[in-house]
């Protein structure tokens, strides 16, 4: 027969409610836990905080659906693709923005053109500007290279007009 | 022991959830000294039982905004915590030390100290304290799982179907758990008041 019974054991179980922590123990709990999470914020890689970050910003929107790690991706990679599409149409949709269609040149074994010449479609290319010596160049008739309608880096208005 | 007020918990994970980092502060104060009773009779020790509280805020906090309401806070927390000092416990493993807590004094208001030291009994000749020590060997020679039951419900004062939604096991499991830990406890008590000096 067991000296304690099953009453005495639950007693006895339950005075341990009585073993407590030293004293200030629950009032520093939250300091130290406060710490704690500073400490584990900094040493955190900056894109995760910045992520986070991002998290918490449209889950205060209450956009419940785009806290969601698989639609921010999406969302990510949608903003990506535009933004390298436009990229990728930016120069030559420029270069055709710039020039008129009635002056494009009529491509000859030459290289000459004027201005009554037949608008034809020409692919321009996109090379780089010309620097600011090449822009003399722009109007002289009988050379070899075709004027060009792209603004270079230094408009010829810039250049000084006159020296002493 | 009284079961926190829902609304009020409601409320408070409600202003965390919307970004009120007070809010659960609160929550913090409010139950820290509850699952530390609970962690701290599971692991008899002191500074892991610190450490493992700290760990299970942490994870409440970073886990709050996924927590939809189906269960209570209470529950909830509770399950984040033993959850966490049951894998604790098996990574430790049988190295461990115990580092008890000293017990406070209102333990001489208490009635159940009174009238359990008043009668005749093997605890008013044996020193409380060897019996504090004998008492926590004893659980702690426990599985870890049965320790678990033990503590939630004769020390924290959980129902069945409390313990039955923390540890996600049916009602039987746990009254099962507890009559076979009760049994190993008798046994091992018994062999102290045979023989006092192990």
């Amino acid at each position: 027969m067991n000296e304690f019974d099953d009453n005495e054991i639950a007693t006895l179980l339950r005075l341990k409610r009585h073993e407590q922590p030293p004293p200030g123990y629950f009032e520093n709990f939250l300091h130290e836990f406060h710490r704690r999470q500073r400490d584990e914020l900094l040493r955190q890689p900056l894109w995760r905080i910045c992520m986070e970050r991002t998290h918490d910003f449209f889950f205060r929107l209450n956009v419940s659906s785009l806290t969601s790690y698989p639609a921010a991706v999406a969302a990510v990679l949608v903003c990506a693709a535009v933004i390298s599409l436009r990229i990728y149409q930016g120069p030559e949709t420029m270069v055709a923005v710039q020039s008129r269609p009635e002056l494009s040149a009529t491509a000859d074994g030459e290289g000459q053109w004027t201005l009554s010449s037949p608008v034809a479609t020409r692919v321009f290319s996109t090379r780089p500007l010309r620097n600011s010596s090449e822009s003399a160049h722009t109007h002289l008739r009988g050379s070899g290279t075709p004027p060009r309608y792209v603004l270079d880096s230094v408009p010829v208005s810039y250049e000084a007009t006159f020296k002493f | 022991m009284d079961k926190p007020r829902t609304d009020e918990d409601q409320q408070l994970v409600a202003r965390t959830q919307s970004g009120d980092p007070g809010a659960f502060d609160q929550l913090v104060v409010k139950y820290t000294p509850r699952l530390y009773g609970l962690v701290y009779n599971m692991t008899s020790n002191h500074e892991d039982t610190n450490d493992l509280l700290q760990d299970v805020f942490s994870k409440a906090y970073k886990a709050i905004r996924g927590f939809r309401g189906k269960s209570s806070f209470y529950t909830w927390v509770h399950s984040i915590a033993v959850n966490m000092t049951l894998n604790f416990l098996k990574k430790r493993g049988r190295r461990f030390q115990l580092s008890l807590d000293d017990v406070d004094a209102s333990i001489q208001n208490d009635k159940e100290f009174l009238e359990l030291t008043a009668t005749s009994s093997p605890v008013r000749e044996a020193d409380l304290s060897e019996l504090q020590r004998r008492l926590n060997e004893a659980m702690m020679k426990l599985s870890d799982e049965h320790r678990a039951v033990v503590t939630m419900f004769h020390i924290q004062g959980m129902p069945h179907a409390e313990i039955s939604k923390i540890l996600r096991v049916s009602e039987g499991t746990v009254r099962s758990r507890l009559f076979y830990a009760n049994r190993q406890l008798q046994n091992y008590l018994d062999e102290f008041r045979k023989n006092p000096v192990a």
